[in-house]
């Protein structure tokens, strides 16, 4: 975080060059991340799991407070209810009630599949690491439907625990991320993050229903749909604890 | 002296008096002395191969690490004094193979896939006479110096992963507080193995980039010297012991891998045992050849009991007769043994089977190891078995009744 503060001081002294009328690449992403989690918000999304052979849906809360801290717990199926995912920084934790244990997600397990979804562990624990661990530049900037779109690339810096050649994201001025494109080091795609509808909810504009998916399997991808959103409501800090995950107050 | 003189000639002639029965005997203690050494040989070097790979595994002769670490290899487990300190100690007692790592299991991510490993910190300067890796058969290079901030993994997993020299993957481990600590590195090198196994399972990274990431400070995981001859590493563990002083718990390597240590220990009883069961096949025909010698020249050795030959100087003449026997056999056998294994010293190559033999550990070049200790324990149990075998026939030819044995027809 300490980076951020640091970027924003460089940001506002460092002088604008002539023909960069627009903003800053990685103002924009940032602006990105924390238009979608807000200071903190309070939502209720369903998650649809396709396969080539079958598939399945699940709805599920999520609480943010800040940039790192996240609750989320499962409320349909029945079967799955009450599974909870608690992410505070970098760690992770999950809780069953049928097993009735926390347990904590050990590093060989955050490039696994959260919730048998295409989201790996990792992208729900550390979102922002989008922000300062990649250089960003526009690539471009477009008129869609009267919208500024700008283009961005990512790329990691040299010793970031991504693997990706690089990212490139599409967002419009509005600071919705309309895909997100993850390229291989030969710069090949290999996944892909689109967002299929647009609409306001909660007081912004966010993106409503979401797909992951891997280019070369196509009818396998997972789509998150927002139901509905708050944002900026007041969260105890004692909603994002152990014990909370454990034994739900809410 | 002019007694034995006399004895060795009579044995001798007698030996040559029916040369077509003692040449199938000589033969069949030549190829019984062949088969025992270079038979051997060759267990001899697989089981040398299959520790030496083992111990390249491991590796080093005698290792010191924190008394929990062997249970439970992780970055909590260090040992107790820096690296520094370390450092300062060993190369001031004057040791010149050794190194100190950090060893910890971490999983490695590439845009495709991710495994499991084992995250080797090292510094390339001191690993160079430890480690399996030849740096010189590295593709692209091997580490440089301890604060490289590439990585080098085996081919086959670069294979798994699909990535290849110049891309880079991620590295996740945990810290000592059981956090996440990750970090990207750049493979700069993919190193070849005998053993498929190592390719997989191991990656190297430079050991100060490795303390970084997992932000042990100056600490590390295991130290490992390395001895002469692994089959005897005591100097080297007493010294040990007395420069880690109490700082970590020092072992041997037959003491961390019991598996390959009793191996040793049972082949040293297999090679005694392989020895004595050809030989019993062989004294039968030994003992064979010398009764019917005997029972041929009963009327012969009568006589020479009736002229005053001492039964003793009997006895004597049949079991130089044997002995002689042996000897010219087993110079033979040992002399081809030799032959044998000179043309194939450099390797037989058995790749033909190479993935059942994988499995065992063990690499598909076979070398043949003639040990002089194998040499001298075949020639000495065959001498003295065959000694002891031929005392039966000499004993009764010793004590025939001169009249009853001249008589005899």
């Amino acid at each position: 975080m300490i980076s951020h503060a640091f970027l924003m001081i460089l940001l506002a002294v460092a002088p604008i060059p002539a023909e960069s009328a627009h903003r800053d690449a990685t103002e924009i992403v940032r602006d990105a991340v924390n238009h979608w989690r807000g200071l903190s918000s309070d939502s209720v999304m369903t998650m649809v799991i396709h396969r080539a052979d079958w598939e399945r849906s699940m709805t599920m809360r999520a609480w943010t407070k800040g940039d790192d801290r996240t609750l989320v717990r499962v409320l349909e199926p029945r079967k799955d209810r009450g599974n909870g995912t608690l992410t505070d920084d970098e760690n992770m934790w999950t809780y069953s009630p049928k097993v009735n244990r926390v347990i904590k997600i050990p590093s060989s397990m955050m490039g696994q599949s959260w919730m048998g979804s295409d989201f790996s562990n990792k992208d729900v624990a550390r979102m922002d690491d989008i922000i300062d661990q990649y250089d960003h530049t526009i690539l471009g900037v477009e008129e869609v439907d009267g919208v500024t779109v700008y283009e961005i690339q990512s790329v990691p810096h040299e010793d970031a625990a991504v693997v990706w050649g690089r990212e490139v994201l599409r967002i419009s001025e509005d600071h919705v991320v309309l895909t997100h494109k993850f390229y291989d080091q030969d710069d090949e795609l290999v996944k892909m993050l689109t967002s299929l509808e647009i609409g306001e909810m909660g007081g912004r504009v966010i993106a409503q229903r979401q797909r992951m998916g891997k280019v070369d399997a196509p009818d396998e991808w997972t789509e998150i749909k927002v139901v509905t959103v708050d944002y900026e409501v007041e969260l105890q800090d004692s909603l994002f604890t152990l014990s909370n995950l454990r034994n739900p107050r809410d | 002296m002019h007694r034995l003189a006399i004895l060795f000639r009579l044995a001798w002639r007698n030996l040559w008096r029916n040369h077509r029965r003692t040449l199938i005997m000589l033969m069949a203690v030549v190829l019984g002395t062949w088969a025992m050494i270079f038979m051997t040989a060759l267990m001899r070097g697989m089981v040398t191969d299959v520790v030496k790979d083992g111990i390249s595994a491991l590796p080093g002769h005698v290792q010191a690490h924190h008394p929990d670490y062997r249970d439970d290899p992780s970055v909590a487990n260090l040992i107790a004094v820096s690296d520094a300190e370390l450092a300062a100690r060993f190369s001031a007692a004057g040791f010149v193979k050794w190194a100190t790592r950090v060893r910890v299991p971490a999983v490695i991510t590439s845009e495709y896939d991710s495994r499991g490993v084992t995250l080797l910190g090292v510094d390339p300067m001191y690993e160079r006479d430890l480690t399996f890796v030849d740096y010189d058969e590295v593709t692209g290079r091997f580490l440089q110096s301890a604060d490289d901030s590439g990585i080098v993994i085996g081919a086959k997993l670069a294979e798994t992963l699909n990535t290849e020299v110049g891309k880079r993957i991620v590295l996740m481990s945990q810290n000592p507080d059981n956090d996440i600590a990750d970090r990207g590195f750049r493979v700069i090198g993919l190193f070849k193995a005998n053993i498929r196994a190592f390719e997989e399972n191991y990656v190297f990274a430079g050991k100060i980039t490795v303390q970084k990431m997992l932000g042990i400070g100056d600490q590390v995981s295991e130290l490992v010297v390395l001895a002469d001859d692994y089959r005897n590493v005591e100097a080297e563990y007493n010294k040990t012991v007395e420069l880690i002083d109490g700082g970590g718990e020092v072992k041997r390597w037959f003491e961390l891998d019991p598996y390959l240590g009793s191996m040793l220990g049972v082949m040293d009883g297999f090679v005694l045992v392989w020895i004595i069961v050809i030989f019993l096949a062989l004294s039968f025909g030994l003992v064979n050849t010398l009764v019917m010698a005997v029972f041929e020249r009963v009327r012969e050795i009568g006589l020479m009991l009736a002229l005053g030959m001492r039964p003793m100087n009997i006895l004597g003449q049949i079991v130089v007769e044997s002995s002689l026997l042996l000897a010219i056999g087993l110079a033979i056998g040992t002399a081809l043994s030799w032959a044998s294994v000179q043309p194939i010293k450099d390797g037989i190559d058995i790749s033909i089977v190479s993935e059942g033999l994988d499995m065992w550990g063990m690499s598909s070049v076979l070398y043949p190891e003639l040990l002089l200790s194998d040499v001298i324990l075949a020639n000495v149990v065959v001498l003295l078995l065959g000694f002891l075998a031929s005392l039966s026939p000499a004993w009764r030819a010793a004590h025939y009744e001169p009249i009853e044995a001249i008589t005899k027809v």
